[in-house]
């Protein structure tokens, strides 16, 4: 369970702080097809109106837009970003993940940072260049060389072939593009649960943009997410179901072991109702027993792994085709131990009725002699 | 008032595919102070008498009353009542509560008939003074004897103050030294204390002890030394 709340925690973490961020605004229709004249005419002051609400962390207008990577030997389809570099660095952490070269920096014309998976197709490296094919806002066809600067490793390989990083100046100056305005902009929160009340709250404020949360704009994750939340009500749900079962086998046993002892007390002149209660009652505390044991097992070993970490390298590429890291760091919440507890109680005495009735309906003359 | 009246108790088993007639149409009569010990072969009902008059076990068709209330008629909540108020069982194999100790095991029946802590303290001493084990009162029942236990057994029997004490074969797994030290404990308090004794047994020292023999075969009074003393 927590390896499976690690990953998709992770995978969240990883899509809103490298790709995403929690919010995006963009000019309606911009996303069907990357039109680059649906654009956002007064990004700079629609930024500076976000900026001001406590809960933004931090902001970054870009111009993206489709365009061929070529070499000598090959091209490609890709993703332009022509970012400003600082406020980029602000809302993701892909700077973080440049395994080669650097994220920028030296204020150099014509930079690009690419992805490893890109630069693998297109036998490139640091220094190398790229030759970018673009269209410019008044629909003629430009070429521009850029010089890849950085080559970044995120957890998602789809994201590493097909999106690059420009300044934006860069870009602006190539494509004729207006100085004030932007494709999107990428809204960074200080906490992931603010994220549908600033949405809505900008829907209002901004009614001729699109605004969209992290969940729509990774519609797979949001997916996924929920799959590994059903399964894990499965995986709990079979557990438990084992769980009970293995409750009643072992009262019963119990209770079978102690028939002797419960014919005398039922003799001697004990209320099956007490009797009753005392099947119910041990059933309960040895399950919390267990419970308590096995919640210690789990918080240390969770603690253990989230902080050092589990590798999957093995399975790297799988794992990155689907967006997820590596390293896995297992997590669960407060909430879903105290539901376990919970449930784990419920279970006990759901569990303990058929021993607990079985000890009272016992013949206490026979049971007294063994029988 | 006689303590028991068994009035034509008939039991018969039909679980079997030949019915069982474990009792056939018994009728006795104990007053307080007897030490009657019940005879018979395997199977001629002895056990089967001791439960009927135990409220264990309902007849097939009779009475068993105890001191004028008939219990064969009794709800079972109220039966389970009856039984912890009136009668004291003694059981072949002690059975004994292992985890506790013989002070515990005595003062149990006390607490469920909600004595005082005092009370119940008082009556335990009492009692394992009596039993002549004063000094195990905190020992668990598995580093006692066998004769310890089946003592212990019998104080806590007697921890309720019932009208009468059944014990279904009583002395079957203790030793002859242990037996007689037993017989002898429950002669003195039957003695002393004018407590009735109803045993089943095989064992002729505890028929050697006894005031009173009934001798059964087949479900039926075939010998009642009663009747023959007062013939």
């Amino acid at each position: 369970m927590a390896f499976m709340n690690g990953m998709t925690q992770q995978q969240i973490y990883s899509a809103i702080h490298t790709e995403t961020g929690h919010i995006q605004i963009n000019a309606k229709g911009f996303l069907l097809n990357y039109d680059i004249l649906h654009l956002i005419p007064n990004a700079d002051s629609i930024e500076g109106v976000i900026e001001k609400n406590d809960e933004v962390a931090a902001v970054s207008p870009r111009i993206q837009m489709t365009a061929m990577a070529s070499t000598a030997g090959t091209s490609t389809g890709v993703m332009i970003n022509a970012v400003d570099v600082k406020k980029q660095k602000a809302v993701s952490d892909l700077y973080q993940s440049v395994v080669r070269g650097t994220y920028f920096g030296d204020e150099k014309t014509n930079s690009i940072v690419i992805g490893q998976q890109l630069a693998d197709k297109l036998h490139v490296n640091v220094h190398s260049r790229i030759v970018m094919t673009l269209q410019t806002v008044e629909g003629d066809i430009t070429y521009a060389a850029f010089t890849v600067v950085g080559i970044f490793r995120t957890h998602n390989s789809d994201f590493d072939k097909q999106q690059v990083f420009v300044q934006k100046k860069d870009l602006q100056q190539l494509i004729n593009f207006p100085p004030h305005a932007a494709s999107l902009i990428t809204i960074l929160l200080k906490k992931t649960e603010d994220t549908k009340k600033l949405k809505e709250k900008f829907e209002s404020e901004f009614p001729s943009l699109q605004v969209q949360g992290w969940e729509k704009l990774s519609p797979m994750i949001q997916v996924m997410s929920s799959t590994v939340d059903q399964m894990a009500l499965i995986f709990v749900g079979i557990i438990l179901i084992a769980l009970a079962f293995g409750i009643i086998n072992t009262m019963l046993m119990a209770v079978l072991d102690r028939t002797r002892e419960i014919g005398m007390l039922l003799c001697i002149g004990m209320k099956p109702s007490k009797v009753f209660r005392m099947v119910m009652l041990e059933t309960v505390f040895m399950s919390l027993t267990g419970a308590a044991c096995g919640l210690l097992l789990s918080i240390g070993t969770i603690k253990y792994f989230h902080h050092s970490g589990i590798d999957l390298s093995k399975l790297g590429e799988g794992a990155n085709a689907l967006g997820y890291s590596t390293m896995v760091y297992p997590a669960l919440g407060l909430g879903f131990y105290v539901e376990l507890v919970i449930l784990v109680i419920v279970i006990a005495m759901i569990g303990g009725l058929f021993p607990a009735l079985r000890a009272i309906r016992m013949n206490p003359a026979e049971a007294v002699r063994g029988e | 008032m006689p303590v028991i009246e068994v009035k034509k108790i008939t039991k018969t088993y039909t679980e079997t595919v030949v019915p069982v007639h474990a009792l056939n149409g018994i009728n006795l009569t104990f007053e307080r102070g007897e030490f009657t010990a019940i005879v018979g072969p395997s199977g001629c009902g002895k056990t089967t008498l001791l439960n009927m008059m135990g409220g264990l076990d309902k007849p097939t068709s009779g009475e068993v009353i105890i001191e004028g209330t008939d219990i064969t008629r009794m709800p079972a909540g109220k039966l389970v009542d009856f039984r912890l108020h009136n009668i004291g069982f003694v059981f072949q194999s002690y059975n004994l509560i292992p985890v506790l100790t013989v002070e515990e095991n005595v003062e149990f029946i006390m607490e469920l008939q909600h004595r005082s802590k005092n009370e119940t303290h008082n009556r335990v001493t009492q009692l394992m003074e009596a039993m002549g084990l004063p000094d195990k009162l905190a020992v668990k029942p598995k580093y006692l004897s066998g004769g310890q236990q089946q003592r212990v057994a019998v104080a806590r029997a007697l921890a309720s103050k019932p009208k009468f004490i059944l014990a279904d074969e009583p002395t079957a797994n203790l030793d002859s030294v242990s037996t007689s030290a037993l017989l002898d404990l429950m002669a003195n308090l039957n003695e002393k204390e004018n407590t009735t004794f109803i045993f089943s047994t095989h064992d002729q020292r505890v028929v050697d002890k006894a005031k009173r023999v009934i001798t059964l075969e087949d479900g039926k009074v075939i010998g009642d030394s009663n009747l023959i003393s007062k013939q």
